[in-house]
């Protein structure tokens, strides 16, 4: 398997022998209005992106849709558990706050647990996103196997695709 | 923000452009029902999605993820096969759960703006290719009030169409006005 630019990456990987107790340095985003309201994202909705349709519906600002915050967690996740993130992993994760445009977020995890698992382990993972004030906005968990034997995956290339 | 809120009072627009943005806005406005009544329990929903390599870009860049792994698509260059641990390149893990929301909110009928996504618990159970298409499928499967505010949970599955493999899984709540 190909680990492309694993330089810095490689660095910050979880491995069998990582503790309980560790903690990820996570990723740091900022709620950019032209980014909350892109089309692909939440131009369907102005309460994503127009402060005056968001103030008629009583927001105080315009709200990023939750799935950027999962975004931004699952960034922290690959960055640390790389291709062991795409297989047989678990995210659960609560929007417990509404993240407001401006605000700069940023991610944590701290590893909970490890329960062997064939040869390796099946980590946990206590995640959450939070405001430069600390108030969590997503919490959850994450499960990913490390270690454990399992046959490599090879995927084809979609035909439409090649060059 | 403080005192009456702006059209561009979080980022800088003519008057034409606050003009065409107050057009749209007004454009988006159209009766629908609360999710609440949208939906039974029961109801499957299910829609293909083509995963277009320009599609992960927008979604990628968007989130500032920049992970060369989900590259399909360079500048200068178009479509590559990319690379991945798993040989070309692949989806960010949690894509597919951002295009649920065009599936379990029924596309034919008038979207019920006001609705909020508050949880999902997900299997990443194996990586999708960039460029496969898949099946998303939603089913409701309850509907609750929990401290006064109501409550649709769906559970989704996502199968790679051409490998038939079950790629995604995941139960999520959408909170209804």
């Amino acid at each position: 398997m190909t680990e492309p630019h694993e330089g810095s990456r490689q660095a910050y990987r979880i491995t069998p022998d990582t503790p309980v107790g560790f903690k990820l340095i996570g990723v740091k985003k900022k709620a950019a209005i032209q980014l909350m309201g892109s089309r692909l994202w939440g131009r369907f909705n102005p309460n994503h992106w127009d402060p005056v349709y968001a103030d008629q519906t009583g927001l105080k600002a315009p709200i990023q849709t939750g799935e950027m915050s999962s975004a931004y967690i699952a960034e922290m996740c690959v960055n640390y558990f790389g291709a062991d993130f795409f297989r047989g992993a678990r995210f659960a994760c609560k929007y417990v706050a509404s993240t407001y445009a401006n605000e700069i977020i940023t991610t944590h995890g701290v590893v909970t647990a490890k329960t062997p698992k064939d040869d390796g382990y099946r980590f946990a993972v206590e995640v959450w996103a939070e405001n430069e004030d600390g108030e969590k906005k997503s919490v959850g968990t994450v499960e990913v196997d490390v270690g454990t034997s399992r046959p490599p995956l090879a995927l084809e290339p979609i035909k439409e695709v090649a060059p | 923000m403080s005192g009456e809120p702006r059209t561009d009072g979080l980022r800088p627009m003519t008057e034409v452009q606050v003009s065409q943005t107050r057009e749209f806005v007004q454009s988006l406005e159209q009766e629908s029902l609360p999710y609440w009544d949208m939906v039974e329990v029961g109801d499957v929903l299910s829609r293909e999605l083509r995963i277009t390599p320009e599609l992960v870009i927008l979604y990628a860049d968007a989130v500032e993820d920049y992970n060369p792994w989900y590259e399909g698509w360079r500048m200068n260059t178009w479509h590559i096969p990319g690379e991945s641990p798993f040989g070309p390149a692949i989806v960010p893990p949690m894509l597919v759960s951002h295009f649920v929301l065009s599936v379990q909110f029924d596309h034919t009928k008038p979207f019920a703006i006001g609705s909020i996504h508050t949880f999902h618990d997900s299997e990443i159970l194996e990586p999708i290719r960039v460029g496969a298409l898949v099946r998303i499928e939603a089913k409701a499967i309850d509907k609750f009030e929990k401290r006064g505010r109501r409550y649709v949970r769906h559970v989704v599955k996502v199968v790679d169409v051409e490998t038939g493999r079950l790629c995604f899984h995941e139960t999520r709540d959408i909170l209804s006005r």
